[in-house]
């Protein structure tokens, strides 16, 4: 099994505050993994890590290292903007641009300097279509991608990923902010896109753990308690803070 | 019983509220009212469009007047006076000024007094049209004709003579051509010095400056107070730099537009600023961060996303800055002077229509009437510059 992301001995502080505790883990390649835990227990900074997001924040240290492909994304001569091109990211909240939804999705392709209209209106096209939104909004593409209900545009900011044909796709609890119904549509979505992306999804809903990943990790305080296959993690965890958390106790 | 008196408190506060704010509006329109009543009256084209020096036109008409009868136009008012003979029409007015004189309403095309042989100048031409004033003939009989007479004795005058050694007219003059383009180019020399640097200063601010950091603190408390600052110190400043700066680079003297616009540029520098950075502050990270996940650079990012974000935030400043320099008059006296022109030249002297109601004001005479009349051209000019910009505003927001 082929890994996408390699973390070893991952510390990570806000200022003095220990965000994340000799992290090691590997995340394969066209799975989907979940990450677990309750709040505050540094799920969300590990993710951001791994297209380092962190480095918009003033005061964080970081030490150990992630490999991405073999290459240490800490390395001074890493190329940062080439990374998040690769490793894309669906925020919590839909955060479409105020423009029209042709102008988000061509954004990405349009910002590394395509600009034949042709070959934009393609990558908007396929994008929609693999988002799942092409026969909703195909009509409108002009207009705001603000009319948008939550979970069209939350599925337009995974088809806005989707454009820059990354190989990862992070999503830092993506359906929190939607319905039920929303929620389905991107689930299916996620199952979906798992055939061509390899996806590390944040999520504080278990059943959503449970339902889509095949792997999942579960944090605590800033520590790694345990990550294995999802059925494992459900059925048999072997930690018991782990069986605690997952069965309601705390959390 | 207590929540009887709690209902009657909020009662009070609720009318005393509307009490103040009516009283805030009453004062407002009051003032619109009080303008729009002294000067609707001198509200013309003519004073849009016209000069403000007037031309002396000075001619004569030595052949013989042709004896077919001119017909006076049907949309003459009672008080005008034709003559049939001559073919124009006079009737006594006001000038801006206050003063009387003969107006001339009407000059038939055909008519000799359209076009005269110049008196001063072999071989030229002067045209007699409506608008300008009669001052001043001597018939070929040597009989005078005066203004102070009144228009109905010059056109009984003109009925009888045959022939004119001297005719004396005027233009009207008094118009506010000159400092309505003198305001046009001040606007559009200030924006493009102003918004570029102002626009980019906020955006260093809030999008790449150190956070916390105590110089860009004291740099921004600094951008704060200069919009503050009494604008007469910013034109001592013009006349002190700006002025001679430009004279020597362009080799004239004094005062000028770019002196002026370069000075109005520092006045309305803290306001796009401050005003651009509020904007940027209203801008969620939640773009910034979508931007750099999507692989785009920082200043991808900010020009991208945040500055067309910002765009309708900014247009405000930018409409906040027009009104500004249309209302400037303090520090354009110092940085271009107040000698009103006709023909404007970027690199000389020429005014303000803020400063041109000073100058109407602050004559021997001041001209309440014409002050007004000009007030209400900048009012109407804030009002459509406005209109436009909500409308631009309305057309780019998403």
């Amino acid at each position: 099994m082929e890994n996408a992301f390699t973390i070893n001995q991952l510390n990570l502080k806000y200022g003095e505050k220990k965000a994340l505790d000799q992290i090691t883990m590997d995340i394969p390649k066209n799975q989907i993994t979940a990450l677990i835990g309750p709040s505050g227990c540094g799920k969300s900074t590990l993710l951001r890590t791994l297209n380092r997001m962190n480095d918009l924040i003033d005061n964080v240290r970081i030490d150990g290292d992630i490999r991405y492909e073999e290459q240490d994304i800490f390395a001074k001569e890493y190329d940062v903007i080439n990374l998040r091109t690769k490793v894309g990211m669906v925020f919590q909240k839909p955060n479409p641009f105020p423009m029209s939804i042709f102008d988000n999705i061509a954004y990405g392709p349009r910002c590394q300097g395509i600009k034949d209209r042709k070959v934009l209106q393609e990558i908007v096209e396929r994008s929609l279509i693999n988002a799942a939104l092409y026969d909703e909004v195909k009509d409108r593409l002009k207009e705001s991608a603000k009319e948008l209900s939550g979970g069209q545009q939350q599925r337009l900011c995974i088809a806005r990923a989707i454009a820059m044909e990354p190989d990862v796709i992070l999503m830092d609890e993506p359906t929190s902010a939607l319905d039920p119904i929303a929620t389905a549509k991107i689930e299916d979505l996620i199952l979906e896109l798992k055939k061509k992306y390899t996806i590390v999804i944040v999520t504080h809903n278990m059943q959503q753990a449970a339902r889509i990943s095949d792997n999942t990790a579960f944090l605590l305080m800033g520590e790694l308690i345990e990550y294995d296959k999802t059925d494992i993690i459900f059925s048999n965890p072997k930690e018991t803070k782990t069986e605690e958390y997952i069965t309601g106790r705390f959390g | 019983m207590k929540s009887r008196k709690r209902f009657i408190t909020d009662k009070i506060y609720q009318s005393l509220i509307t009490l103040i704010s009516l009283i805030g509006l009453v004062i407002l329109i009051a003032v619109f009212v009080f303008v729009f009543n002294k000067g609707s009256s001198l509200l013309s084209w003519d004073l849009l469009t016209g000069d403000y020096y007037s031309t002396v036109y000075d001619g004569y008409y030595d052949s013989e007047l042709t004896t077919n009868l001119f017909v006076a136009p049907d949309d003459l008012d009672s008080d005008t006076y034709f003559s049939t003979r001559w073919g124009i029409a006079l009737k006594d007015d006001l000038d801006r000024e206050g003063h009387d004189y003969i107006l001339i309403v009407y000059v038939d095309t055909e008519s000799p007094l359209a076009n005269l042989p110049d008196k001063n100048n072999e071989g030229e031409m002067v045209y007699m049209a409506s608008g300008q004033s009669l001052d001043k003939i001597i018939f070929s009989d040597n009989t005078i004709m005066l203004s102070s007479k009144g228009a109905e004795a010059a056109i009984s005058q003109f009925e009888s003579a045959t022939g004119i050694k001297d005719i004396m007219f005027t233009t009207a003059g008094k118009g506010i051509r000159g400092s309505l383009i003198t305001t046009m180019y001040l606007i559009i020399l200030t924006l493009i010095v102003a918004l570029p640097i102002g626009i980019l200063t906020a955006i260093y601010l809030h999008e790449f400056a150190p956070k916390n950091n105590k110089l860009v603190n004291i740099l921004r408390r600094m951008v704060e107070m200069l919009t503050g600052v009494p604008s007469i110190i910013f034109g001592l400043l013009g006349a002190a730099v700006f002025i001679p700066i430009v004279s020597t680079v362009t080799g004239t003297e004094g005062g000028n537009l770019i002196s002026g616009s370069l000075t109005l540029a520092v006045i309305i520098l803290p306001v796009i600023i401050s005003s651009t950075e509020e904007t940027l502050k209203t801008i969620p990270d939640e773009y910034r961060q979508a931007s750099l996940a999507l692989g785009a650079t920082k200043s991808q990012t900010t020009f991208k996303v945040i500055l067309k974000s910002s765009a309708p935030g900014i247009l405000s400043a930018v409409l906040l800055s027009i009104g500004r320099i249309i209302g400037e008059s303090a520090a354009l006296i110092y940085a271009i002077g107040t000698s009103i022109k006709d023909e404007i030249i970027v690199t000389e002297r020429s005014t303000s229509l803020a400063v041109h109601i000073w100058s109407v004001m602050s004559g021997e005479t001041p001209n309440f009437e014409l002050a007004s009349a000009i007030s209400i051209i900048i009012l109407l000019v804030v009002f459509v510059m406005n209109l436009s910009v909500k409308m631009i505003v309305k057309k780019i927001s998403y």
